[in-house]
């Protein structure tokens, strides 16, 4: 069985996350991704020490994920030999990445006019902070921007503090979208030789990511800019609500079969025939009051019992699981979102986010962790770039690579 | 300049927001994108429907009802000329429609058939409904979004991950069948969607373990006093540092904070990650607390320091920059100027364009049957007396 992307080369000139990850979808569908490193240390993910205050433990996992299925080339650009071998192989890939800044890139003589006289059908993709236009030039991180979007302000119930998407949920956006527009840009090139500059940023994917709200802001609705309180939930029949062991979420149209067959489980007659809930107006319009009485009536239960009371009457929830939950799934792993791979760095398998887009003939794959610094160096200059081993010796000496 | 995917035929029946804005960042790059909905649909599109002109711009729309036998006729005259075909329905409604990858690859062997779902093509839940709320309470990390002691926190961003995943796994299998002429079936879902996202958190946990990654972290417990972390500034709002690497910016944010550089307590990454954490924490707290959200910008700008304030919608609406990206562009919608989300990916040469808004049903039923389907007049004329085209 073929790979999907069997056959395409992906220069990987990145660091930390929104990057390596663009790149790693791609080789998580056989492309070949040869990630570049300066021979100093490589990518800065290698020196990750803890995470939330985490020691690591014996294999760093925040690299070796997001970096596998690659090979890794330790080059020093600095060094004329260095650009000579990246020169080298800009021609005979297909997609030149990085979210370095472009003045380090032009310096290196890997700006996109340099690179499209090398190759011009080459796809040079830029994952930047904030796009190809503007005048922006601050550091940009994953939470910096998020920052900027609004995102983080409307998020949690008023008057606490904005909240994070999450560790990496910015990065990972502009990340999938650099890895679309990549793919896109590949089929431009197949139909027509040209090769072009492709950039998803942090700041333009993130603002896709809120375009549930975000499209509502610009059509003129500014409550969704601000928090708002799930006790001013419109619909109370769609909510969470924390039940005796946990939270759960509630996912109920407000019509009145739907408040019938609920309010039926509820054991609460009064409840049930209650007349300021009687329509779905009513509902909505005394929304706070029927929230707090189904908050009194929901305590009654475990969130299992409700979803086993609910199921066959067709009423959608879930209880709101956290991540060991997430880890003993059997959905989850079912469907390959979770895998086991090889960790050569202490000799035993270990469990790995997987693959989340399923092709039937041609799935994705995690074949490899993240490589060692330079571990492909001599593989790739004599096999994909057909240097010479005198040549490969002359680099060394030269400090050209690791 | 031709579009990017010019001469891509993609019939879309998905009905849910988040799969349709998938379908739609490939007909922003020019495909041919046709929505094929039910001549009764409940969707009007009459005047501004915001969520509609996104997940639907830059798409014909074909009114037919498939499961007429006239209107199933004129269906697979589609599905023959089509390269990929999109559904966001539970698998046994597909199957009852006969519009399964089964018996649409019957008619077109090499067809790309993808499918938006709600938990995966596999496993004991897979017919559950594909709702993003379900999804995101099973992928563990509305717990640990708050502050603690706070009700749980539904984002609404897993459905976007999703979405473009499935526009990924569209353009991966297209790729693969431009390669050896093979056909194959996409899916992209929900719990995928919501757990993409959460990707550091849960391998973090599945890694590290430990009860630190199931409950919230206060904010004043964080693991780097100078990395993801929020400080309120004296006019109550919030300043954020992203500087993992803190040797590199401690003079600078000792500086501005008026604290000491050398400070023996903080002089090193060990010390103000691990030994004196907390105490860094609180002392940042109270230093940020002494002046304005506007002191700190201006700061913290003039240094280029990896830092911001927390904005709210009302800044990116206002913001040049995202105009000339056009990440949020205007919209002509009869003599009014509309605003909405543009195109998130730049290209040079084969730019995303609005070539069409979000189509009323059925306007395109015509020109689909005909260009797309091959049919003459006299046959379109007798679908429509039959009610099978709108």
């Amino acid at each position: 069985m073929t790979a999907a992307l069997d056959g395409i080369r992906v220069i990987d000139l990145t660091v930390w996350f929104q990057g390596p990850v663009a790149a790693q979808h791609l080789a998580d569908f056989g492309a070949d991704v040869i990630k570049v490193e300066r021979p100093q240390g490589g990518d800065l993910a290698r020196g990750v020490r803890s995470i939330k205050a985490v020691p690591v433990g014996d294999w760093n996992q925040y690299f070796l994920v997001i970096n596998r299925n690659k090979r890794s080339m330790a080059v020093d650009l600095k060094q004329k030999g260095g650009r000579e071998i990246m020169h080298k192989l800009v021609a005979e890939s297909d997609v030149f990445l990085s979210n370095l800044s472009a003045e380090n890139l032009a310096g290196w003589q890997l700006s996109y006019d340099e690179l499209r006289n090398v190759n011009p059908r080459l796809v040079y993709a830029m994952t930047t902070g904030y796009g190809p236009h503007g005048e922006n030039t601050k550091p940009s991180f994953d939470m910096t921007v998020q920052a900027l979007t609004g995102l983080m302000a409307r998020q949690g119930e008023p008057g606490q503090p904005p909240i994070y998407l999450g560790m990496g949920s910015g990065d990972a956006i502009g990340g999938l979208m650099a890895a679309l527009g990549i793919l896109i840009a590949l089929r431009h090139r197949d139909a027509t030789g040209e090769g072009q500059y492709v950039d998803a940023s942090l700041y333009g994917a993130q603002l896709f990511l809120g375009a549930p709200s975000l499209q509502a802001y610009l059509a003129g609705d500014e409550s969704l800019a601000k928090q708002r309180s799930r006790k001013d939930a419109a619909n109370p029949l769609w909510n969470i609500y924390e039940v005796s062991d946990r939270w759960l979420t509630l996912c109920l149209e407000n019509t009145d079969e739907n408040w019938g067959a609920l309010a039926g489980t509820l054991g609460n007659d009064a409840l049930a025939h209650d007349a300021r809930y009687a329509t779905a107006k009513a509902r909505s319009e005394n929304n706070r009051e029927l929230i707090d009485a189904l908050d009194a009536a929901l305590a009654a239960r475990t969130a299992d019992e409700w979803v086993d009371i609910w199921e066959p009457l067709g009423i959608p929830a879930s209880p709101v699981c956290n991540l060991q939950d997430l880890a003993d799934d059997a959905q989850a792993w079912e469907n390959d979102y979770f895998v086991k791979a090889y960790c050569e760095e202490v000799q035993r398998e270990v469990d790995v986010r997987g693959l989340p887009i399923t092709l039937s003939n041609t799935p994705g794959s995690v074949r490899t962790l993240g490589p060692e610094l330079g571990q492909h160096t001599e593989e790739i200059l004599t096999e994909t770039l057909g240097y010479t081993w005198e040549q490969v010796v002359e680099f060394k000496e030269q400090g050209a690579i690791l | 300049m031709t579009a990017a995917l010019d001469g891509l035929v993609v019939l879309d029946t998905t009905t849910r927001f988040w799969a349709s804005l998938g379908v739609a960042l490939l007909g922003d790059f020019g495909a041919d994108v046709v929505k094929i909905e039910a001549p009764d649909s409940s969707v009007t599109n009459n005047g501004w429907d915001h969520h509609n002109e996104i997940a639907n711009r830059n798409k014909r729309s074909l009114a037919l009802d498939i499961a007429q036998l006239e209107g199933r006729g004129a269906f697979e005259k589609l599905v023959a000329k089509a390269d990929v075909f999109v559904t966001d329905a539970p698998e046994p409604e597909v199957e009852a429609q006969k519009v399964d990858y089964t018996s649409l690859s019957a008619l077109t062997p090499d067809l790309i058939y993808a499918v938006g779902s709600g938990f995966g093509p596999e496993g004991p839940d897979r017919d559950l409904p594909a709702l993003d709320e379900l999804a995101a309470a099973r992928t563990g990390m509305m717990p640990v979004l708050p502050q603690p002691g706070q009700a749980p926190v539904y984002t609404e961003a897993g459905q976007i991950y999703a979405g473009v995943q499935l526009a990924f796994g569209i353009m991966a299998a297209l790729r693969h069948r431009a390669a050896t002429g093979a056909g194959q079936r996409v899916d992209a879902s929900l719990l995928g969607g919501n757990m993409y996202g959460a990707s550091l958190d849960l391998q973090a946990f599945l890694a590290m373990g430990g009860e630190r990654f199931l409950k919230p972290v206060s904010r004043l417990d964080a693991g780097n006093p100078m990395s993801g972390v929020l400080y309120r500034a004296s006019d109550g709002r919030w300043v954020t540092l992203t500087m993992p690497d803190t040797d590199r910016y401690w003079p600078d944010l000792a500086a501005i904070t008026g604290l000491d550089a050398d400070d023996e307590r903080f002089n090193s990454h060990e010390k103000r990650c691990e030994e004196n954490r907390l105490e860094l924490l609180r002392t940042l707290e109270e230093a940020f607390g002494r002046e304005p959200s506007d002191h700190w910008r201006r700061e913290m700008d003039a240094r280029q320091m990896s830092a911001d304030i927390i904005e709210e919608y009302s800044y990116p609406a206002a913001d040049l920059s995202v105009v000339k990206n056009r990440y949020i562009i205007d919209v002509e919608d009869n003599g009014t100027r509309r605003r909405s989300l543009g195109f998130p990916i730049y290209m040079s040469e084969s730019p995303a364009a609005l070539t069409r808004r979000a189509p009323v049903l059925g306007t395109h039923s015509d020109e689909v049957l005909r260009d797309l389907g091959g049919l003459d007049s006299d046959a379109i004329a007798r679908l429509r007396e039959a009610g099978a085209v709108a």
